[in-house]
């Protein structure tokens, strides 16, 4: 093939990996703008368009502006976010079933902000993304220092995460069971990944550091790619493949964290949402980012309108629903695929 | 009278009407669990997120617009119903209320639980004013308490006094109905099934009972959480504790006890023996919490010690 | 030291926690003393009762789990050549818990009784762990199949934490149930528990030798004219049934089957013909152990089972992990 075809071949899939983009984009809006009207108490349209751009009209104030539209944006940051996470474990461990639960992120987050809750009853609740980020930094932390110290496969690394997620997992049930009850209901409908009772102020503590680390994971894209290509490779080409290794398993651990302190474990996101957007688009992470991660964004927006749709006024946790969603496409995807190369 | 006094006379009402009229209606601070709260004067549109609220106000004839009910409307007994009417709408279950719901009721005050809303006293707050007693783990004590205080915010503090005196009459009369207890030992439990439990000195119908006069055979906890107010015990626990008396209230028939029925261990205990092991009404007894629900206890236990001495 | 040494070494610590089990509890008329005694002699006393009717249907019930779920681990392991591999960690353990919660919330849908539920969920879990680390296809990928059982147990169990959002009574029956609180176990419940176990101890030495043929991998079967499929395929379904009676009788129980499998091999080698009766007696051995555990470690107050082999096994995963060499 000739210089030329292969440049306007790129150019082809880039303008159609850039229609997906948008395409995503408008179906997320449209998700979100579906999600401002189910619920509890059936919004319609135009009262919606009132209440959003205080228009004359009937409006429905509380339910649309401090009760819907903090869930949703909220949503919207916690998908991007673990679908970015995702994203960047997948890249690093290289292997496509991997994920933020993968190296006991969740979990440790999650031992972390359900200890809290139980052990320093007092302190208020602003503090809990700094307790879920440092659990979650715990647990990659453990997970990474015994791969560095054992030069373990990317394989390896991840067989390692199971194991502390396993860890910090029977620590989060020991204090569910021995310390709570089953009539307190917080940690436990947190813990399934949920935004029941979010406000405004939960967009306030994590937009800030979400907003930041997104913007160090797309500057990372170009270094993701590099290590996609393997080890010895990678080193070859320049790239300090433990150091860097290290700092996008950071920024994954800390955007997966800070989501799992506001709206609990969403474990599937980051596995989903990395996968469809592959699936298609496929290669460069400069455009896969920003797809999974709007992909990500639609399936947390989704699952939680469609939670709340579902048995008003029972509402059923955006975290099983995403997997609910995501699952059967994940299956597809999973077999269709020919089982990756790992080191 | 001359004209010019009769307008300076009129123009001195009308100032002051217009003073009166133009005046912010009295708002109360309110002191509760999580901090004060400023409640608006004599609160029109009460959404009650525990039973116990609704009976504090059903003592006082006011009835909430909004009642977190399990979505079982006839879990508020005909006590409360009878008072309250039934156009009240039911916002969930009292672990996980809608707030959407309770939103468009567009309330002017909520009552809340101290343990199960904590986390969500924020978004209630962006509601309505917002305040919180210990209703799952307080004693009877707590819940006279919190009764009062209630019936401060919602103006009925006259209603709230009369209503308490007569409470304390009736229960002196159910007291000395039962008797002089002090040497029988009494326990409380509840059977769900798979598990029975305890209620212990520091929950509601532990400190019920002491105030009747009983003892109790439980270790009295060091504080007052959940699982020290409501212990969940084995067969082989209750043979160590043997209370003389027990109040049995079954959430499943046929409940756990039942299949203990002919083991030895069951058989022996104290109570079983001497056939003193009632079965009273679980929802009322453990659920509702209050000043009209204990009342109904104490009728209850007038009737059971009767029985029992017969 | 010779076989029947180590296995009658290994009946002895296996004895000795069942005695321990049987010892400790909240009632100070049953010691180590008179164990013996009343386990034997009907004086008709109290204490008798207490070991008869309370405390001995949960040993049994601890032990016959735990033999169980042992056998259960062994099969897996055999069966895809991964020495981590566990009915938990593959989430057959977390699909049965699955498939009995949704018994208990939404008791229309129940088939059967919660045995079966049980089973059927450890089985869909199963399946679908297999499914997608490509089973099905042709090859097992090892890493494939640990993290797509990760992420199956994930599901169900996250499933599982949705029930304890709903109405109090519900979610406290659910909660109580997933924890593996055998504490109010009776003897009826410890019947069919046993038959299941000497089915599996019976079907598992059936397919000891195909286990041990698979071992030696695929080229290797088909050459000593064994089809690898079939006993793939039956012992996964064998340890998806003693999984799921297991979960249906007592709950779920995490570990048993990596941990008494591992040390096992430490100790017996790596035939199975030599390693299903160990893996039985460890198996026994370790759980009642963990019961003995569960009414110590908060006295007077219990700690379920659950989540003591939880504690227990979790951090000897991770060791477990660490120390892996091979991968597939």
């Amino acid at each position: 093939m000739t210089g030329t075809a292969t440049v306007a071949l790129r150019r082809h899939r880039d303008r159609r990996a850039l229609l997906l983009i948008g395409g995503a984009a408008v179906l997320t809006l449209l998700a979100a703008l579906w999600s401002l009207g189910v619920g509890a108490v059936a919004i319609p349209v135009d009262v919606i368009v009132n209440t959003l751009f205080n228009l004359d009209g009937e409006k429905q104030t509380y339910i649309i502006m401090r009760s819907r539209l903090p869930r949703i944006v909220l949503a919207l940051m916690a998908g991007g976010a673990l679908a970015l996470s995702g994203t960047i474990i997948q890249a690093v461990i290289r292997n496509p079933l991997a994920s933020p639960g993968i190296i006991g992120i969740n979990s440790g987050a999650a031992l972390f902000a359900v200890g809290m809750t139980i052990l320093l009853p007092t302190v208020p609740q602003t503090w809990l993304p700094l307790a879920a980020s440092l659990g979650g930094l715990t647990a990659a932390g453990i997970v990474m220092l015994v791969a560095h110290r054992r030069l373990l496969s990317a394989a390896h690394l991840a067989l390692i995460g199971v194991a502390v997620g396993f860890v910090f997992e029977s620590g989060v049930d020991y204090f569910l069971i021995t310390s709570s009850d089953a009539e307190r209901s917080a940690p436990l409908i947190w813990l399934t990944g949920s935004l029941w009772g979010r406000t405004w102020d939960h967009v306030g503590m994590s937009l800030a550091p979400l907003a930041v680390l997104a913007g160090m994971a797309m500057v990372l894209a170009y270094r993701l790619d590099l290590i996609t290509l393997g080890e010895a490779t990678a080193t070859g080409l320049g790239l300090d493949v433990g150091r860097q290794r290290l700092i996008m398993l950071s920024v994954a651990t800390l955007l997966a964290s800070v989501s799992v302190a506001v709206v609990g474990v969403m474990g599937f996101i980051g596995l989903m949402a990395p996968h469809i957007a592959r699936h298609l688009i496929g290669g460069g992470h400069r455009l896969l980012l920003p797809l999974a991660m709007l992909v990500g964004m639609l399936l947390v927006t989704l699952a939680d309108g469609v939670g709340r749709a579902i048995a008003p006024p029972i509402e059923v946790s955006a975290g099983i629903l995403s997997a609910l969603i995501g699952a059967p496409f994940f299956v597809y995807v999973m077999l269709t695929t020919a089982s990756e190369q790992e080191t | 009278m001359s004209l010019s006094l009769i307008r300076a006379a009129a123009a001195a009402v009308a100032l002051s009407a217009t003073a009166i009229l133009a005046a912010p209606a009295t708002a109360l601070e309110i002191e509760h669990d999580l901090g004060k709260t400023e409640v608006p004067d004599a609160p029109k549109r009460i959404v009650v997120l525990e039973y116990s609220f609704v009976d504090s106000l059903a003592a006082v004839g006011v009835a909430p617009v909004g009642i977190a009910d399990d979505d079982k409307r006839d879990s508020i007994v005909p006590a409360y119903s009878e008072v309250i009417g039934d156009t009240w709408k039911s916002v969930g279950t009292r672990k996980s209320p809608s707030l959407e719901i309770i939103a468009s009721l567009q309330p002017d005050l909520i009552i809340a639980d101290t343990s199960r809303h904590e986390a969500i006293y924020g978004a209630l707050s962006e509601i309505a004013p917002t305040i919180v007693f210990d209703s799952l783990t307080g004693t009877y004590e707590v819940a006279l308490k919190a009764a009062e205080t209630i019936a401060h915010a919602v103006g009925k503090d006259a209603e709230m006094a009369a209503r308490l005196d007569e409470h304390r009459k009736k229960m002196e009369g159910f007291k000395a109905g039962i008797g002089d207890v002090s040497d029988l030992s009494i326990q409380f439990l509840i059977d769900n099934g798979r598990g029975i439990y305890l209620h212990s000195p520091v929950s509601y119908n532990g400190s019920l009972l002491a105030w009747f006069g009983f003892k109790s055979n439980m270790p009295a906890p060091d504080g007052h959480t959940y699982p020290e107010a409501i212990v969940q015990t084995s067969l082989e626990q209750l043979s160590e504790i043997d209370p003389q008396i027990i109040l049995r209230g079954k959430y499943v028939d046929p409940g756990l006890i039942d299949s203990w029925v002919g083991l030895p261990l069951y058989d022996n205990l104290t109570a079983v023996k001497s056939g003193q092991v009632v079965d009273v009404a679980a929802h009322e007894w453990s659920r509702l919490r209050g000043i009209i629900a204990s009342e109904v206890s104490g009728a209850n236990l007038v009737d059971v010690m009767r029985q029992l001495r017969d | 030291m010779s076989l029947a040494v180590r296995y009658a070494l290994l009946a002895a610590a296996v004895l000795i926690a069942a005695l321990l089990s049987l010892v400790i509890g909240p009632r100070s008329d049953v010691g180590l003393g008179n164990i013996l005694h009343l386990l034997f002699v009907d004086d008709g006393s109290l204490a008798r009762s207490t070991v008869v009717d309370l405390r001995l249907p949960r040993t049994l019930v601890a032990g016959l789990v735990g033999a169980n779920l042992a056998l259960a681990g062994l099969a897996l392991q055999a069966v895809t050549r991964n020495p981590l591999a566990s009915e938990s960690i593959l989430g057959i353990n977390q699909g049965a818990a699955l498939g009995v919660a949704i018994a208990v919330t939404v008791p229309s849908l129940m088939i059967v009784n919660l045995d079966v539920m049980a089973i059927i969920g450890a089985i869909a879990a199963g399946f679908l762990t297999f499914t997608i680390a490509g089973g099905l296809t042709g090859r097992l990928d090892s890493i494939r199949l640990v993290l797509a059982g990760v992420t199956v147990g994930a599901f169900s169990f996250a499933c599982v934490r949705f029930t304890f959002t709903l109405e109090d009574n519900l979610s406290r029956l659910v909660l109580s149930w997933v924890s593996a609180d055998i504490s109010a176990v009776r003897l009826a419940q410890a019947g069919p528990l046993a038959l299941w176990a000497a089915l599996g101890l019976a079907a598992s030495l059936l397919l000891a030798q195909g286990f041990n043929i698979l071992s030696l991998g695929d080229g290797a079967s088909q050459g000593l004219g064994v089809d690898p499929r079939r006993t793939r395929f039956l012992g996964a379904l064998l340890a998806a049934i003693l999984t799921g009676a297991s979960v249906a009788a007592a709950g779920p129980v995490m570990f048993v089957g990596l941990v008494v499998p591992h040390l096992c091999r430490l100790w017996f080698g790596q035939n199975h013909r030599h390693l299903i009766p160990a893996v039985a007696l460890g198996g026994a051995g370790l759980v009642l152990l963990a019961d003995a555990m569960s009414k110590l470690v908060r006295f007077p107050y219990e700690t379920p089972l659950g989540t003591i082999c939880a504690l227990i096994g979790a951090p000897y995963f991770l060791i477990a992990a660490i120390r892996a060499r091979r991968m597939a």
